[in-house]
């Protein structure tokens, strides 16, 4: 496009907010008009490329259905299809109504404020969360996703890679295992297909030949919700059959060695409390730390007149009746195939291999399983994720040149300051206990009451761009918040604004706002990156940037100081960089703050104007800390014993069917309205549609494009329309993510797709035998309109 | 010289990246997409595989659009490039019925993305350069290129499945994945030559 005539013609480097990636973009603004973004070179995040959903952000920008003033609901009356009959208030009006609420609550109970959030906007987030919240003393604070039971993979992520993700090693992985995940597109993107195109296999375990299973060399269809059992037969033949394990791996980076009582628990050294592993050589037990001779990781030992074994002898035991042929009955998928599998998995893995990196030899284990959210996203989803993480643990591929690797698990700080720094550490029994990093460190941190659970019947809700009401906390159960005052911080007058919220915040976009810098690196090896996320444009019409809104909220409650407190907790700002209790600073001079207290006086917010992004080169034991630390994995091999089908995926009379639903990689959150996105996924053949097998259809006369219903055991049902594919399992109605707005304020995404999180069950009776997981699929019928 | 692209389909993971950044590069209308990815199935379950194939105007060496057009409006360029004169052409279409991939649009309506709104202030820059009644394509970014650029859905591409340069310099990276990889052009049987190959996935 041409400049304007000797006017402004600028490139702003920033950060992309179309995904929870954050990659580097160069906004180009012709005369005060976004014309263009592109991804930033400079960065390593993206590398100069972007996706479609960052390429396609000027729309956000413009959209002239974005919210552009406070609101006020008109109507009394709430919920689902309710006319909220919007009238337009002042900023000044809005707020003050906020407060007002808020000041009550806060002299009643202040834990019966609720916030929650988008990891779409961790920014945003991480203010309302880490800072405002603590301040203003309520704990009840969250994260809203699409899809449920993230929770899962950060748990294990902390518990076996020192991290919150996980991702296979891009550099040096070989066999790529992928249980329902996606390691395709996103910031991996580029290094995977080197990967591809240098040889490395993939398979795709998943009920739906999603784009991901689409670029696996082969792909296997499996009964959704019954990954687990395919992992733990893999784990059976690697462990018990076939023997292809690393014990060296076992011995040093596991508590494979520590001996258990018949009652479960560790025996431990009467002196020291410390865990007892078995000294071979010696023919004794003694502590996990002493020095000695080998130590054994099989077999059973008299210890103190009890017979024990070790945790990895109980593991071998755990997944002994996982044969494949009871696999096969539980997954579908051929027992022959899965005994494929596994001598391909364990032979990939090269046991005993070494490669020489900058100069040092490390392990080499080019074999990877990772657990995605088609894998975890059900009731069984713990021991699900622990025996898919399990998999790299037996063959030595837990961060190491090759295998699966936690994200950001460890930071050596830059080379000029040595900060920010975290390393994985151990606990008294040696096992990994990681450092908080400091997003979300703990000293100084409210107290935990026993209250940090959903309270049932907060008093005031603000929904900060999570849209509640489509997220997996389920429609109905959200609907229930009626009562509660409701404030919707948000694009769009969306789903969740139109049914409960009484007033509505237009909130910035991430081309209208100033948000402080946050420390990420892409997969594998490369560079650090810390970004500063720069306004493109200024906030348009009335639209603010809600953590600006926040500092002002907490300066009208009167809590200003608490909040100065809190953000030199959470951003870790040291003297002379900290703020006083008394100082009121506008929200530029705090992220300036930050800045200058992340990276030196010489690097202030001016410095990531002008400059963007600032890089150091990642450290070897940065990228692979297992064979650099000393802590062990805790291998918990007593959560397989509780494995079980998921709820969906149980048969039931009338109910044939099991839905299940996938992301789409070109979506994310609310990009249905983005017009050049539907553009996409209207000439795509499967994202709007409701996909079956054609066998399927055949017997209940479904025909290719055919209007259809598909109703949960429950009675939830949605509409779509059917599209044919050989590429979904026969017992599976496969749906893809982010569908089904039905909000006014949305008219583009509006009937667009199917909206899949509305045959889902939620109640406190639905999460399943093992804690933290719900199911996220449904047993369905499908049948024509 | 020949300008020409080659596609790495093992690279390419159908994200629809290319057909984005083209509509970020040139601010085309709504419904045309210069730069499109389709999906074919082929086999039956569980023996499934799944291709995604980007498109774009192929730029053929015979390329049939190029005969057909009566007032020369569409034009093959000394480096390959086949380009439109929007001023010579006379909207008859003609080349839309003869490209044998489906890569020529007509600009019929001058609507915008958000339905019955006015252009908003990007469209409003953007469709300035995009006048109606005409017939339009990819250009392999001939803005770009003459400056020494390669084309935006090149630069952009995430998985880096896009390459291009001189077809008839054997030394180029074009010519060198070409003859490593096995790379195939589309409908090589109507023997208009695109000058797109791709490499097998």
């Amino acid at each position: 496009m041409a400049s304007g005539s000797g006017g402004e013609d600028v490139w702003i480097p920033s950060v992309c907010g179309m995904c929870p990636d954050q990659c580097g973009i160069l906004v180009h603004r012709v005369d005060g008009v976004v014309t263009k973004i592109e991804g930033n070179p400079r960065s390593p995040l993206g590398r100069g490329r972007l996706c479609a959903r960052g390429l396609a952000g000027i729309q956000l920008l413009y959209d002239p259905h974005r919210l552009n003033q406070p609101l006020r609901r008109g109507n009394p009356e709430k919920g689902i299809g309710v006319d909220p009959r919007w009238q337009p208030i002042s900023w000044d009006e809005a707020l003050e109504a906020i407060v007002e609420r808020l000041k009550q609550v806060r002299a009643e109970d202040p834990h019966r404020l609720l916030l929650c959030g988008t990891p779409a906007s961790p920014a945003p987030l991480a203010f309302a969360l880490g800072v405002f919240m603590p301040a203003f003393d309520s704990p009840n604070g969250f994260v809203c996703d699409e899809r449920p039971n993230a929770g899962v993979e950060h748990m294990l992520a902390r518990s076996l890679h020192g991290s919150i993700s996980m991702y296979p090693d891009p550099d040096f992985c070989e066999y790529l295992l992928l249980f329902g995940a996606d390691c395709t597109s996103g910031a991996t993107a580029e290094k995977m297909a080197d990967a591809r195109v240098r040889g490395m296999r993939g398979v795709a375990v998943e009920p739906f030949l999603s784009p991901a299973a689409e670029k696996a060399d082969e792909w296997l269809p499996i009964r959704p919700g019954s990954e687990g059992a395919l992992a733990c037969a893999l784990l059976n033949l690697l462990l018990n059959e076939y023997r292809l394990f690393d014990a060296e791996y076992v011995r040093r980076h596991t508590d494979g060695p520590y001996l258990v009582r018949p009652d479960g628990a560790h025996a431990r050294d009467t002196a020291s409390g410390k865990p007892l592993v078995w000294d071979a050589a010696a023919g004794h037990a003694r502590p996990f730390d002493e020095d000695g001779g080998d130590v054994a990781i099989e077999g059973t030992y008299v210890v103190d007149g009890e017979e024990c074994r070790s945790v990895f002898e109980l593991l071998r035991e755990a997944v002994r009746r996982w044969t494949p042929e009871a696999a096969a009955e539980a997954t579908t998928i051929h027992a022959q195939t899965i005994r494929g599998v596994a001598r391909e998995f364990g032979e990939a893995a090269r046991i005993g291999s070494t490669v020489t990196i900058e100069g040092r030899e490390l392990p080499l284990r080019p074999a990877a399983a990772v657990c995605g959210p088609g894998a975890y996203g059900h009731d069984n989803g713990r021991p699900t994720a622990l025996a898919i993480a399990l998999l790299n643990e037996v063959v030595g591929a837990g961060d190491v040149p090759g295998g699966l690797l936690g994200s950001g698990a460890v930071s050596l700080g830059r080379p000029q300051t040595g900060l920010p720094r975290w390393v994985p550490c151990a606990d008294s029994d040696g096992l990994l206990q990681s450092e908080p990093t400091p997003e979300n460190r703990t000293d100084d941190w409210p107290a935990f009451d026993g209250r940090f659970a959903f309270d049932p019947r907060p008093k005031v809700l603000i929904d900060c761009g999570s849209n509640l009401l489509m997220g997996a906390a389920g429609p109905e159960r959200v609907a229930t918040l009626k009562e509660c005052f409701v404030i919707s911080v948000s694009l769009y007058s969306d789903e969740t604004a139109e049914a409960l919220a009484d007033i509505v915040l237009p909130d910035a976009s991430y081309l209208e706002r100033l948000d402080p810098p946050q420390q990420s690196s892409p997969a594998g090896r490369g560079d650090w990156a810390c970004q500063v996320r720069q306004p493109a444009v200024p906030p348009l019409r009335q639209r603010r940037h809600f953590s600006e809104v926040l500092l002002e909220i907490g300066q009208r409650l009167g809590i200003a100081d608490a909040v100065n407190a809190r953000t030199n907790i959470f951003y870790g700002l040291r003297l002379p960089h900290t703020l006083d209790p008394e100082q009121r600073c506008s929200w530029e001079e705090m992220v300036d703050r930050i800045c200058q207290g992340g990276f030196g006086p010489e690097h202030g917010l001016a410095w990531f104007r002008e400059n963007g992004v600032l890089t150091w080169p990642k450290r070897l034991e940065e990228v692979y800390w297992k064979p650099f630390d000393a802590a062990r994995v805790p291998l918990r091999y007593e959560w397989l014993a509780g494995w079980q089908p998921c709820r969906a995926g149980r048969p039931q009379i009338g109910f044939d069917l099991q839905a299940v639903s996938y992301p789409v990689p070109w979506h994310a959150s609310q990009t249905c309205e983005n017009p050049w996105l539907d553009e996409v996924s209207q000439s795509e053949p499967y994202s709007y549609f409701i996909c079956l097998n054609p066998r399927t259809a055949a017997a209940k006369g479904i025909a290719d494009g055919d209007p259809i219903w598909v109703e949960s055991t429950a009675g939830r049902r949605v509409r779509g329309r059917a599209r044919l594919t050989e590429g979904v399992h026969p017992e599976v109605v496969a749906i893809g993510g982010n569908g089904g707005h039905w909000a006014r304020g949305m008219p583009v995404a509006r009937g667009q797709g199917a909206f899949f999180n509305a045959l889902l069950t939620f109640d406190l009776e639905q999460p399943g035998p093992t804690p933290l997981a719900i199911d996220g699929d449904a047993r369905v019928r499908v049948y024509k309109e | 010289m020949r300008q020409g692209m080659v596609i790495d389909l093992k690279r390419c993971i159908g994200c629809f990246a290319c057909q984005i950044a083209c509509k970020a590069e040139h601010g085309t209308r709504p419904g045309t997409v210069w730069a499109r990815v389709i999906k074919r199935e082929y086999g039956t379950f569980p023996e499934v595989r799944r291709v995604s194939l980007p498109l774009l105007c192929m730029h053929c060496r015979k390329a049939p659009c190029v005969e057909v057009c009566p007032t020369g409006a569409t034009h093959k360029r000394a480096d390959g490039i086949v380009t439109i004169d929007a001023d010579k052409c006379v909207g008859c279409r003609y080349c839309v019925m003869v490209c044998p991939f489906g890569s020529r649009h007509y600009q019929d309506a001058d609507h915008t993305y958000f339905r019955g709104r006015e252009p908003d202030p990007y469209e409003a820059r953007a469709y300035a350069q995009h006048p109606t009644g005409v017939v339009e394509k990819c250009d392999f970014c001939v803005e770009r290129v003459d400056r020494g650029l390669d084309p935006a859905c090149v630069v952009n591409c995430p998985t880096r499945a896009r390459t291009f340069g001189d077809l008839h310099d054997r030394e180029s990276e074009v010519s060198r994945l070409i003859d490593e990889r096995g790379a195939f052009r589309l409908h090589e049987e109507l023997e208009t030559c695109p000058s797109v190959f791709y490499l097998p996935p």
